[in-house]
């Protein structure tokens, strides 16, 4: 990255399919604009993921991380998002401890007809991000700014 | 001090009893080990042996994980107030028999040496056994044993903590010391040794080591009792605790939540509550 250009993050986000990822559609289909930032991946439910794609996304160099499900008791599955929510709130107490800033870290929720406060969520969290500046990961070594080469390279 | 040898007086009292009326076929406790002070667990079958059986300060380890490798005979186990809990949740995770295990709970627990994690202990009582050792604590006795305590970790900035970790886990050989010790972690296979998915590279590195540490932690989450013995198997003397410390204290504050302390109760993570708080979330 040169000195002239401003910071743009990269952040690892994982959106529901069956509310934020139609969120996500619709915002494209409406035409709304939202920046480029988020690498979108589709979960089958929030309450499928294992907390540890979290931080592993950070080992791997996302400058922070987007999740977004229903909308508390607008589960697909009913209960999936409720035992996500727990399992977020816990992630995000233990990662801030560990001392990874609390703007990185974005959980919210958005429904399928909500493309407009999708656009918005994601406009949020990058400014959030752009504000804490680039990951330097766990050991503070930093990582490379090439698109294309977000995972470092292994010894 | 005398509380110790009167506690020891006291488990070899029972387990004598216990096999004397063929109770039991084994009874697990701690003895003395090879040097001087050290404490290593013992597991006692014969009558003429329960003069080994021992309580003092350095009794370290829990004991509790061992019931899973005698989950069909029936034993006795010396049990301190951590690992009552500890044995609790493994009942609450119909791991072991309740009518199989005979609990010798350890009351009002005096703190292991060197054991940080006890100076935030406010369990000092087992909250479950079939019979006690020594005298129970009250609870102003309790706040008085914890009224020092101060995490100090919370207080920095996150650069300070990142740097914290770093300095901490930068000596962390991944020999899994701290795994093998807690009574949490017995997962027949661990997630740092699967290859499908690769959660975390197995060799020493700075950003492995304390994915390793965030994801383990987070395995704990609802489940640690606080034990510390992470901490004293540890043999780099790294603060392993403190990250899975941190998830005991936000289940308390968050949740209302203390792990093991209700053998009926589900862990943290496998319930839910349609009105939990979202603490931390975007708004």
């Amino acid at each position: 990255m040169s000195e002239t250009q401003e910071f743009e993050p990269k952040i690892a986000t994982f959106l529901c399919t069956w509310c934020s990822y139609a969120a996500a559609d619709l915002a494209g289909s409406s035409r709304i604009q939202y920046p480029p930032n988020i690498r979108v991946m589709r979960v089958p439910c929030t309450g499928r993921m294992d907390p540890f794609l979290i931080i592993k996304a950070f080992n791997e160099g996302a400058d922070g991380i987007l999740v977004s499900g229903c909308h508390p008791g607008d589960c697909h599955f009913l209960d999936g998002n409720l035992y996500a929510r727990r399992r977020f709130v816990m992630l995000n107490e233990l990662l801030q401890y560990a001392g990874v800033e609390k703007e990185r870290l974005n959980f919210t929720w958005c429904s399928a007809s909500e493309g407009k406060r999708f656009a918005g969520v994601v406009e949020k969290a990058v400014n959030r991000v752009k504000k804490v500046g680039p990951w330097e990961g766990f050991d503070g070594q930093g990582f490379s700014r090439e698109e294309g080469e977000l995972v470092r390279e292994q010894l | 001090m005398s509380n110790y040898e009167k506690v020891t007086e006291e488990i070899q009292e029972i387990a004598s009893k216990l096999l004397k009326e063929d109770e039991v076929d084994k009874i697990i406790g701690f003895g003395k080990g090879l040097f001087s002070k050290e404490v290593t667990p013992i597991f006692v079958s014969r009558e003429e042996d329960v003069n080994r059986l021992l309580f003092s300060p350095e009794a370290e380890m829990s004991l509790a994980k061992y019931l899973l490798n005698y989950k069909d005979q029936k034993v006795a186990i010396v049990a301190k107030p951590c690992d009552s809990r500890a044995i609790a949740s493994y009942l609450s995770e119909d791991l072991i028999k309740r009518e199989n295990v005979k609990i010798i709970g350890i009351n009002g627990c005096p703190g292991i040496e060197d054991n940080t994690a006890c100076q935030e202990c406010d369990i000092r009582n087992p909250v479950i056994f079939d019979y006690t050792v020594g005298e129970e604590m009250s609870d102003e006795e309790i706040q008085a044993e914890i009224a020092g305590f101060k995490d100090e970790i919370e207080e920095m900035s996150p650069k300070e903590k990142m740097e914290y970790f770093r300095n901490e886990f930068e000596r962390c050989t991944r020999c899994y010391a701290c795994r093998e010790a807690c009574y949490v972690c017995y997962c027949e296979q661990c997630f740092t040794e699967s290859n499908q998915p690769d959660w975390v590279g197995d060799s020493v590195k700075l950003n492995d080591n304390i994915t390793y540490h965030l994801m383990r932690a987070m395995h704990m989450a609802g489940r640690c009792v606080n034990c510390g013995a992470c901490e004293m198997a540890c043999p780099e003397g790294i603060d392993v605790r403190a990250l899975a410390a941190k998830m005991v204290r936000a289940a308390d504050e968050i949740f209302d939540y203390k792990a093991g302390v209700d053998p009926e109760q589900k862990t943290l993570l496998s319930e839910y509550d349609v009105n939990d708080r979202e603490k931390g979330f975007m708004d």
